[in-house]
């Protein structure tokens, strides 16, 4: 019956309990929209990282990641080679040759990495292939070239230009190679398309006098929760010869990026909840001042005070549970619209994709982003009641009858 | 024998730099199955007493014994309990629950001692059967006129077959027939059904119905 008494008392002043449960509704749907979007930002930003390059595990002689020495290539690939076709978690993989130099068309020259890619393989490992503007992917055999289209612009080149790319070999000779630009590519991150270009494996391969070593392993498997298992289980095979890393060790600072990103998400739900608290405190404080004498009555009866205090805590947390609810219907709506269609921010593009991030982002949300818009508004609502309840109870009976 | 003693029970309400004293060393018995009524003119502190006899205020000094049980020491969790328990109240406004129909109001208390619904509902209905109130059961307060209301607060307060009835200045904003009638309900309640009612109240018409009358003066007890 207390239920049914604060659900009733919610309909004493209809307008006063809309204003509120609007604001409830408004709340969860910006929690919804802004978690969305935020965490469909990051993990594009996530997603971009891995797919342009790091792909989620990476193989190299040990040392390798700390300094990217030509000479620290991996030798024995047969036995890697047969280590990854048979485990079953492996989706894709590719090898690479990466080295360093410089590239020059008949205008300009930029610094470079250079690496020598397997296009058959490699074609699956990232998303380069895919982000050709013009052109074709690198073929073996040819002396390709595919560049960035910020490269191209540097270089002012064009596909079918010639571009020599300078670079040590195996041994320190300075050598210089002539290729064809066979496409140009749009990443999506300005400086990676500034920094990387591709070669077919074998041209890298006779360019630096490789004599058929790699420098890395590209690993795809069959999903990210795949990641940790399949790298514990390499490591064991391979021993300490090797080098073998996850994105997450790969891409330290896109990760505790991403991290700082979900716990600033707290500052936002306080504003959201702070707003809506502040409202739900003046409304509730209203509410119950106006019947102040009402609970003399229902304590001259004997109600325990702890009893009015529940009541009037529950009726602001039915606002907060309805309101909830037709926040999380109305923002899942909007939500659902936007995660298949995305939101179109290339008006923003430039500085979007110098942060490795989509000019049309995907919201997404997963299941704790869930559980935070279901929680925040009934928690602040609870939290926002409580001074108004005890408010309630401070009084004696008759003082409470009297009051006015 | 005596269910309620009040002794040397004293009231004083400071309002700003003025200090009223309401109720000065009352002593009083109450019995049961009496008909009593507290009887003075405006100020004279017979609500005050009926607040203090009925735990809705607390005496500055003096204590009030419930079946030889002293009150005055009680928490309020424990006075909430007696009131439930023991006590009933009907009010000179109604004080019914606005958001309640007269049934629920009458249902009010019983579930709050933990009844079942059913048992509850069979019980509301049998009193508002007797009361002659049952048409009125799903009406809300402000759907019923002030007689009707006053006896749906008699039903509540006579639901949980109380000690004692506390009722103030009941009939103050009845019409004189609906007054009267109010009246006789409560007195067929007491002689039937052996409740003791103790009223607040300066009408005439409730004073000669008394089988005690307690008249007080500037907080004093003048005549018992």
């Amino acid at each position: 019956m207390i239920f049914r008494i604060a659900v009733r008392n919610l309909f004493r002043n209809k307008r006063r309990t809309l204003i509120v449960l609007t604001s409830v509704i408004a709340g969860t749907i910006a929690i919804i929209l802004n978690d969305s979007v935020g965490n469909g930002m990051v993990k594009q930003m996530l997603e971009n990282q891995i797919n342009l390059h790091t792909a989620y595990i990476q193989i190299h002689n040990k040392g390798f990641s700390d300094e990217k020495s030509v000479d620290r290539y991996i030798k024995n690939q047969e036995y890697i080679d047969s280590l990854l076709s048979s485990n079953s978690d492996i989706k894709f993989y590719s090898k690479r040759i990466i080295t360093f130099g410089l590239l020059n068309s008949a205008n300009s020259s930029s610094g470079v990495n250079i690496i020598g890619i397997e296009p058959e393989k490699e074609q699956f490992v990232t998303f380069i292939k895919r982000s050709l503007l013009e052109g074709n992917y690198p073929q073996t055999g040819k002396r390709d070239i595919l560049i960035g289209k910020k490269m191209s612009e540097k270089l002012e080149v064009e596909v079918g230009d010639k571009v020599v790319a300078v670079s040590n070999t195996l041994d320190g000779t300075v050598k210089s190679e002539l290729f064809r630009v066979c496409g140009i590519y749009q990443a999506g991150s300005s400086e990676f398309e500034n920094t990387n270009v591709y070669i077919p494996i074998d041209f890298a391969d006779s360019f630096i006098e490789m004599n058929r070593g790699v420098h890395e392993y590209a690993i795809i498997t069959e999903s990210l929760d795949d990641v940790d298992k399949t790298q514990s289980s390499l490591i064991n095979q391979l021993g300490s010869d090797y080098e073998l890393l996850n994105y997450r060790e790969l891409l330290p600072l896109l990760v505790s990026y991403v991290d700082v990103y979900r716990k600033t998400v707290i500052v936002f739900y306080t504003i959201i909840g702070l707003a809506v608290f502040f409202g739900i405190v003046n409304t509730m404080l209203m509410s119950v001042m106006e019947r102040i004498q009402e609970f003399g009555v229902l304590m001259s009866i004997g109600m325990k005070t702890k009893e009015i205090f529940k009541m009037v805590i529950l009726e602001s947390f039915v606002i907060g549970i309805v309101g909830t609810i037709i926040g999380f219907v109305i923002g899942n709506i909007i939500y659902s619209y936007f995660h298949y269609n995305g939101i179109d921010l290339r008006a923003f593009s430039e500085s979007l994709h110098s942060l490795g991030i989509n000019a049309i982002i995907y919201p997404s949300l997963n299941l704790q982003l869930v559980i935070n818009s279901l929680l925040v508004m009934p928690v602040t609502s609870v939290l926002g009641a409580i001074y108004p309840a005890l408010k309630a109870t401070k009084l004696m009976p008759t003082d409470a009858m009297r009051y006015v | 024998m005596e269910i309620i003693k009040v002794e040397s029970v004293t009231k004083i309400y400071n309002t700003g730099a003025i200090a009223v004293k309401a109720l000065d060393s009352v002593s009083l018995g109450i019995n049961k199955g009496e008909f009593l009524v507290i009887a003075g003119e405006s100020g004279s502190g017979k609500t005050t007493l009926l607040n203090i006899i009925g735990t809705l205020d607390n005496p500055n000094s003096g204590k009030i014994y419930l079946e030889n049980n002293d009150i005055s020491r009680y928490s309020k969790d424990e006075l909430s309990d007696l009131r439930l328990n023991k006590l009933g109240f009907i009010f000179q406004a109604y004080n019914l629950i606005p958001v309640l129909t007269a049934i629920e109001n009458i249902e009010f208390s019983m579930m709050l001692l933990g009844i079942p619904e059913s048992v509850r509902r069979k019980k509301a209905l049998e009193i508002m059967n007797d009361l002659g109130i049952d048409e009125l059961a799903n009406k809300k307060p402000n759907q019923m006129s002030g007689g009707q209301q006053q006896r749906v607060a008699v039903a509540r307060a006579i639901v949980n077959d109380p000690l004692i009835v506390l009722a103030d200045e009941p009939t103050a904003n009845l019409d004189s027939k609906t007054g009267e009638n109010l009246l006789d309900l409560m007195e067929k309640m007491n002689k039937e059904k052996n409740i003791t009612f103790v009223f607040s109240s300066h009408d005439n018409k409730v004073i000669n119905r008394a089988s005690r009358l307690i008249m007080l003066k500037d907080g004093q007890i003048i005549n018992n």
